[in-house]
């Protein structure tokens, strides 16, 4: 069987646009901001790098396509730069095979970079993909609602409940000064915004958005040279399931078995439990979809996730804070960027740099992408050096 | 005998209150509703739903034609006799053909279904009668025309009604019309129209079939009879000379309008629904001459004759809120969701039997039933053994949305998963639905619609309404 990648791949260095309407700037601009801000945190120079990993998931005439979308505007030749797209999962896939280059012994330091550049395109940024009879009309809120509405029925969830997710990643993304909605917003309004798919209003949907992140990850045994607080990879494990999860009659749509897996698999290269994580990063790209992947994610059993919203146990002063960056919700999701951008947020908690929106000395961390929905999660866990 | 075995009738859901018409224009409109097609159909998915409702649970496997008739076919080249039977899952070696030019387009293709089985070209014959015959909005059509659908089966045993005769005229006369230019309906001079050419023809054609078979015309127990106006019917009766109240079957228009090429056959299904065995019933239509077919009903006439009853079609309904919504759904206003790219043909043909004729697999090692047709089981993971397998189109929503989001020209749009009866899991748009009718554990049916159109062409695939 595999050996863990435990400990044996550090990060040493993270960067991160301003994320938002980025309406004056290129995907090479974003790239390079990511790229180089990164590299000032590693104190690296880029002859250094080995290798480079790009996430991005819509690729068009302004930048994202091939691994050369990443070397050229970073001028990064003659060494080996490899594009991933896995759905939304796509930026923490990319730092997975980043970590796995590594581990594998074939690389010392390797670059990933997630960008995506959403408001150059039209149609809301997201074009509708697939076959053309077969599923015409699912919109990427429409897809997760399917589950959202079974969950809520069987659990007997209201939409209030859901709200209280958006309240909260408001809340923590206002203390961001990063993130895109930089606002908090009151249930009531959450309740009252218009309808996109039900059962999610507008303040239910993570918005559409332009930005970059990018990590820096290298043996373990040389991360010293670079930085004394870097960042070990306790984990990072990706996992599929079926990617058309409404035509599966054993489906019961009341959570993420690619999820569960993804999960199960880093815990146990991590070696814990989770209730050992001091803090997640969750892929809530709708309200709803926080409240499964913390079930999923084993936080929480399945069917108590919301309750905990009730209660506030995933608030930063929570047992466990949930998206203290803001999350999708707030921070906003650059579809490829936003892995990637949690591994940032991730390495800023685990060093103490989060200001307002820190959570209290933690020791674990972890970052989770689902898309698809459901049909592929990556689950990545990071700790503090000892 | 030689006759009608089954009828299915379809009425689209959505009603026209004429008052809306009137208060749009400020103009005084006949008391009433009209049927009107959803964006979603059109004269082939009202064939396809009434060919479906007349077949039933009946075999469709011995059916060996298909005729379609209607004025407003959605294509001007390519059959749609030979779509209605792929979607109802007929067989392939079957004889189609498409009718139309006129109103009388229906009791054309009837009469000609009547003679393929008469001669043993064909045993079992569906004719698919459909129309949804644009109007100029304000003009004198507006709220006359409606849009409705009839399918019949005609077999060698006539169990609902026997053949028993027929005669026509042809004769050129310009009353209504649309040229190879396409737009509204066009009429002349009603009066005159009826007078001289309606009121000249079809008595003519139908005292000849009477004649032939030496009944009286007190001997008629109904006549069936497509008409321009529900006025001009009444006239019809009396040139006859039958009873207008007790003897002609009444004009649907004040409940649906008036339909064109399937109203003699939907009145002619309301007569049979009336009928004692053994009644005499003339069935008649107009268009550049006349055609008149006499019936004399079978041991199955009676309620119960039409699927389902016509009565019961036209009470399933759901009111169009505004004139503004009749003017979107029926492109008078406004434009299809966003166009699309043509459908390749090459998928289109590699899954007509998963797409159109709605097959999915079944594994022969676990009996699980899946949709679209699986090369490896989804529950086993078994290459070997999946089988295609006909999905019923029945069943029950297992989760849904409403997507405001998604474009739709009847917002928002319902996106349901819908477990089958039977097995199998489908993901499909709503339709003819109120809101609050979509909900988790609701019965639904899957209904053949047009899904968009793209590259000049029109695609159609199912959708799930309320049953």
């Amino acid at each position: 069987m595999s050996t863990s990648i435990r400990d044996q791949v550090a990060v040493i260095g993270v960067g991160c646009t301003k994320f938002g309407d980025l309406y004056d700037s290129t995907y090479e601009d974003q790239v390079c901001d990511a790229a180089f801000q990164a590299y000032a945190d590693a104190k690296i120079d880029p002859s250094e790098i080995d290798a480079a990993y790009v996430g991005t998931y819509l690729p068009h005439s302004q930048g994202g396509k091939a691994g050369i979308s990443l070397a050229d505007p970073l001028r990064l030749y003659d060494r080996p730069v490899t594009r991933v797209e896995n759905f939304c999962a796509t930026g923490t896939d990319a730092f997975r095979n980043a970590c796995l280059a590594i581990a594998s012994g074939q690389h010392d330091i390797v670059l990933v970079v997630g960008s995506e550049k959403l408001k150059d395109r039209p149609g809301r940024g997201i074009p509708r993909i697939g076959h053309q009879i077969l599923g015409k009309g699912n919109t990427a809120p429409g897809l997760f609602a399917l589950a959202a509405n079974r969950y809520m029925h069987e659990f007997g969830v209201t939409r209030s409940t859901l709200a209280k997710v958006a309240v909260k990643n408001h809340w923590n993304g206002k203390r961001n000064p990063l993130s895109h909605l930089r606002m908090e917003v009151t249930e009531e309004q959450v309740l009252n915004a218009p309808m996109i798919a039900s059962p999610f209003g507008l303040f239910d949907c993570c918005p559409t958005t332009d930005g970059a992140a990018a990590a820096i990850v290298c043996r373990a045994d040389i991360a010293k040279r670079f930085r004394d607080d870097y960042v070990l990879v306790k984990g990072a494990a990706l996992a599929v399931a079926t990617g058309r999860p409404y035509y599966d009659p054993t489906f019961d749509y009341l959570g993420f078995r690619s999820t569960q897996a993804a999960a199960k698999a880093a815990y146990a290269q991590a070696g814990i439990e989770p209730s050992d994580v001091d803090l997640a990063e969750v892929h809530d790209c709708f309200t709803w979809t926080e409240i499964t992947n913390i079930e999923d994610l084993g936080f929480f059993e399945k069917g108590q996730g919301w309750k905990a919203i009730e209660e506030g146990k995933t608030r930063i002063d929570g047992s466990i804070p949930i998206n203290p960056s803001g999350g999708l919700k707030s921070f906003g999701h650059p579809i490829g960027a936003s892995g990637v951008r949690m591994i940032y947020e991730c390495v800023k908690q685990l060093r103490g740099d989060c200001g307002e929106r820190q959570v209290k000395d933690p020791e674990i961390a972890l970052a989770h992408n689902v898309g698809g929905p459901g049909a592929v999660s990556c689950v990545v866990v990071l700790g503090r050096r000892d | 005998m030689v006759g009608i075995s089954s009828i299915g009738i379809y009425v689209p859901r959505s009603r026209l209150d004429r008052a809306l018409i009137g208060k749009a224009w400020g103009r005084k409109q006949p008391p009433g509703e009209k049927a009107v097609a959803h964006f979603d159909e059109d004269a082939l998915t009202m064939a396809v739903a009434a060919a479906l409702r007349c077949i039933g649970d009946g075999d469709a496997a011995s059916i060996d034609g298909l005729f379609f008739a209607s004025t407003s076919s959605p294509y001007r080249e390519k059959q749609v006799a030979s779509y209605v039977a792929t979607a109802c899952d007929l067989q392939r070696t079957i004889l189609t053909a498409d009718f139309g030019g006129s109103v009388r387009a229906g009791v054309s293709a009837l009469s000609a279904a009547i003679r393929a089985v008469q001669s043993g070209a064909a045993k079992r014959v569906l004719v698919a009668v459909a129309d949804c015959r644009p109007a100029e909005p304000e003009g004198d059509l507006e709220g006359v025309l409606g849009d409705a659908a009839v399918a019949v089966l005609v077999d060698a045993k006539g169990t609902l009604a026997a053949f028993d005769g027929a005669a026509a005229v042809a004769e050129e006369f310009t009353f209504q019309w649309r040229t190879d230019r396409g737009g509204p309906v066009q009429m002349q001079d009603a009066r005159f129209s009826a007078t001289h050419a309606y009121l000249r023809d079809l008595p003519e054609v139908i005292g000849r079939v009477l004649n032939e078979r030496g009944l009286g015309t007190d001997q008629v127990a109904a006549l069936a009879v497509g008409h321009p106006d529900a006025r001009t019917a009444q006239d019809l009766a009396k040139a006859v000379g039958v009873d207008p109240k007790t003897q002609l079957v009444p004009s649907l228009s004040a409940a649906i309008g008036v339909t064109g090429s399937p109203d003699p056959l939907l009145l002619l299904g309301a007569a049979i629904e009336r009928a004692k065995p053994g009644d005499a019933i003339v069935v008649g239509a107009f268009g550049e001459g006349a055609e008149a077919l006499l019936f004399a009903a079978g041991e199955a006439a009676g309620p119960g004759a039409c699927r389902p009853s016509l009565q019961s079609a036209i009470d399933d309904k759901l009111p169009l809120p505004t004139y503004e919504k009749y003017l979107k759904f029926r492109r008078i206003l406004g434009q299809d969701d966003t166009p699309v790219e043509a459908v390749s043909n090459i998928a289109e043909h590699r899954e007509m039997q998963q797409d159109t004729r709605l097959y999915g697999s079944r594994c022969a090692a676990c009996g699980l039933v899946q949709y679209p047709q699986a090369r490896v089981c989804l529950a086993c993971k078994q290459r070997e053994g999946l089988e295609p397998v006909k999905l019923r189109k029945r069943g029950t929503i297992f989760t849904y949305t409403m997507d405001h989001l998604a474009a739709n020209l009847d917002h928002p749009m319902g996106m349901a998963v819908v477990d089958l009866d039977g097995g199998g899991r489908v993901y499909v748009q709503t339709t003819d639905a109120a809101p609050e009718a979509i909900q988790i554990g609701a019965s639904v049916e899957l209904t053949f619609r047009r899904l968009h159109a793209g590259g000049e062409n029109y695609n159609y695939y199912w959708k799930a309404r309320p049953a």
